[in-house]
């Protein structure tokens, strides 16, 4: 028998079938072996790409690794990366890509603020649930972006971690703070200067300097006869503070630098005029990420270190970046597992309730009214030239 | 503090000046002023690391690769950006695209050299304190160049040949005068110098890819202190910028300096709008 098909009849067939799936009569099924989507929005490449690239390695490992172990209740992990290049116009691109059409079921990223300021209101009008690294405070705000969930320190945290270290374990009273002319630079500075103050101690000197200035002569010489004890550093401009630093050593002036995590980069030691030039320069770290003087790392970071050995380079990067980069999926996945759902609701609503669940670079704690998911407490200081591989000795003064 | 002021100010003046003495050099044969004169000395720098420090070449044949590199660049200039627009020069359409070559430069810069600043090596190895090389390589550089093109123009029919394309372009050509090629010259030489302001202070401003912008800001000022196609304008005008701006760094801080010379730039332009070695233009009536 052979059987018409008409326009008439395709026209209502076509209608049926787009009304059963819209009432999710054909999704369960499909829910039990589809993967988790998770979209990565990584600065691979362009001017700010080292963390991306250090991000992405922990990302791929925690992937391949939950997926090795048989996904999440048998749903693989699907990781869908977006080359950003650190544009906020690419990002907004990338993040309306992911959402109206990719049907992520999470974001991880971006990993810079730029970015995040721009892509931040459009995932939470998607009620995407959203985790990154961006440290500028106003990313979090649990009323306006519900959704969105900060691993790692805010601003004020990294500045809470440098004025604690520089008050109350090195003991200084009087302090000059420098910052470039970047509006990051001129806005930490500020809010580190007056914080400073608020906490008792001098601000003696305070400048904002042009990352391109060839001779920091004269604001170290400023800095060095208003009787500054330390130099609280808010710059990412690694040209600035090698040249600070070796005129600080051809004034033969041995004050203490302390501040943004810039200072421990590998390019500054090829800036110096000699490697002692970056003795008794501390930046911003973590305790995860940290060894003592017995030269060991906390435990779960050692066995992480031991897991990735062989297959993931961690000799050209943070440590904390890719320990940060596992964290994320990880998150993502257990959320799925937990849940059950891959629902926006599900997944936001299990953050919500996470108190200071282990994680590799950190233990996160999330309330329905406090995003900012990383332990002030595991924010100390290192020695910036201790570098190795991506981990660094912790600064003096720690027990 | 005194010596400082002089030994940082003459050297980054020196350098400013040059890169005033490549403008110069590229508007004199095409009435053209090229933005690519600050990337010119980026890449001196730039060039002069990868040369010496990544390749390991001595100084000698890093410093003539640099220069011949540069000086290819200033040709390609020529050609990309300033022969296409040389029939309506006065649309100004040359600002839009030599700065749009300088930007491609500058972006390669950053993608294929790096976009953190990268050291320069020492060049002799002479000299400590306000008496480092840094500090007077460039001056060196500075005056070695006057020389060079106060002979060039002087005493070689080449040069004669420049400064005549340079007076009256078409008489010049009525006379017979290659003025194609002399223009192509002409960009290949401001090429070099801009190469060698930028190997010459290599030390002091690194090898950092966001140097062109600044060298083009900075380098255009003395141009216009000094007056337009006067190079001895330029240096005098390049020297004057670079010890200001270091006094000014010294008494009111960094962030300030950059208002202070040029709330000083545009004092003095109102006062000599030609500059204050240029002439009033003549205009025929």
């Amino acid at each position: 028998m052979s059987m018409m098909i008409t326009r008439r009849g395709l026209a209502l067939g076509g209608t049926g079938l787009v009304a059963a799936s819209s009432f999710g009569l054909a999704s369960p099924a499909l829910a039990q072996t589809d993967p988790i989507r998770i979209g990565w929005l990584a600065a691979m490449t362009g001017p700010s790409s080292a963390p991306a690239i250090g991000f992405n390695r922990g990302v791929l490992f925690a992937a391949e690794a939950i997926n090795a172990s048989g996904g999440v209740k048998g749903r693989k992990v699907e990781i869908i990366t977006r080359d950003t290049q650190g544009d906020p116009t690419k990002a907004v691109n990338a993040t309306q890509e992911m959402i109206s059409q990719l049907k992520v079921h999470a974001i991880w990223g971006p990993t810079n603020s730029g970015e995040s300021l721009a892509t931040t209101a459009i995932m939470a009008r998607g009620k995407m649930p959203n985790i990154h690294p961006c440290v500028v405070d106003s990313l979090i705000d649990t009323k306006k972006y519900p959704n969105a969930f900060r691993i790692a320190p805010s601003n004020t945290q990294w500045d809470d971690a440098v004025r604690g270290y520089t008050l109350n374990i090195a003991k200084v009273k009087k302090v000059a703070v420098v910052g470039d002319t970047t509006g990051y630079g001129v806005t930490a500075a500020n809010a580190s200067a007056a914080n400073i103050q608020k906490a008792g101690a001098e601000v003696v000197y305070k400048a904002n300097i042009d990352a391109t200035q060839p001779d920091m002569t004269p604001d170290m010489l400023r800095a060095r006869n208003a009787g500054a004890e330390a130099i609280v550093i808010w710059s990412v401009s690694t040209g600035m503070i090698a040249r600070l630093l070796n005129t600080r050593a051809k004034m033969g002036w041995d004050v203490p630098f302390i501040g943004h995590p810039a200072l421990s980069s590998g390019e500054i030691a090829s800036l110096l005029d000699k490697p002692d030039n970056w003795k008794k320069v501390y930046c911003i770290g973590y305790r995860s990420c940290s060894y003592g003087a017995d030269g060991k790392l906390p435990d779960r970071t050692e066995s992480l270190v031991q897991k990735m050995s062989g297959k993931v380079a961690l000799n050209d990067t943070l440590m904390w970046w890719v320990a940060c980069g596992v964290d994320a999926v990880e998150m993502i996945a257990e959320a799925v597992a937990a849940t059950g759902s891959t629902s926006n609701e599900a997944i936001i609503g299990y953050w919500n309730t996470l108190k200071a669940r282990p994680g590799y670079y950190g233990n996160f704690s999330f309330t329905p009214d406090e995003h900012n998911g990383y332990p002030v407490g595991d924010v100390i200081m290192s020695d910036a030239s201790s570098g190795r591989n991506g981990t660094f000795a912790l600064a003096p003064g720690y027990g | 503090m005194l010596a400082s002021i002089l030994a940082s100010g003459l050297a980054v003046g020196a350098i400013y000046a040059l890169i005033g003495i490549t403008y110069n050099t590229m508007f004199a044969t095409s009435r053209v002023m090229s933005f690519t004169a600050g990337q010119l000395g980026m890449l001196g720098g730039v060039f002069g690391s990868l040369f010496m420090l990544r390749l390991g070449l001595p100084l000698l044949p890093a410093l003539v690769l640099t220069l011949a590199a540069c000086a290819l660049l200033g040709v390609i200039t020529e050609y990309v950006a300033v022969r296409p627009v040389l029939k309506s020069l006065d649309q100004h359409l040359y600002v839009l695209s030599t700065l749009a070559l300088a930007l491609m430069v500058q972006q390669t810069a950053a993608i294929l050299w790096s976009t953190e600043p990268q050291p320069f090596p020492r060049l002799v190895g002479l000299g400590e304190g306000v008496w480092d090389e840094k500090y007077w390589l460039p001056v060196a550089a500075c005056a070695a160049t006057i020389l060079s093109l106060e002979f060039l123009y002087r005493r070689t029919l080449v040069g004669r040949a420049f400064l005549a394309v340079a007076e009256d372009n078409f008489a010049a050509r009525a006379l017979g005068l290659p003025e194609r090629n002399l223009r192509i010259a002409s960009y290949a030489l401001a090429g070099a110098i801009g190469a060698l302001a930028g190997f010459a202070g290599g030390q002091l401003l690194l090898a950092f890819f966001a140097n062109g912008a600044l060298l083009n800001f900075y380098g255009f000022v003395p141009v216009a202190l000094g007056g337009l196609g006067n190079n001895r304008g330029a240096v005098i005008g390049g020297i004057l910028l670079g010890l200001f701006q270091q006094a000014a760094n010294f008494m009111v801080g960094g962030i300030f300096s950059s208002v202070a010379v040029f709330a000083l730039f545009i004092i003095v332009l109102l006062a000599a709008p030609q500059g204050m070695f240029g002439a009033p233009a003549a205009r025929r009536v």
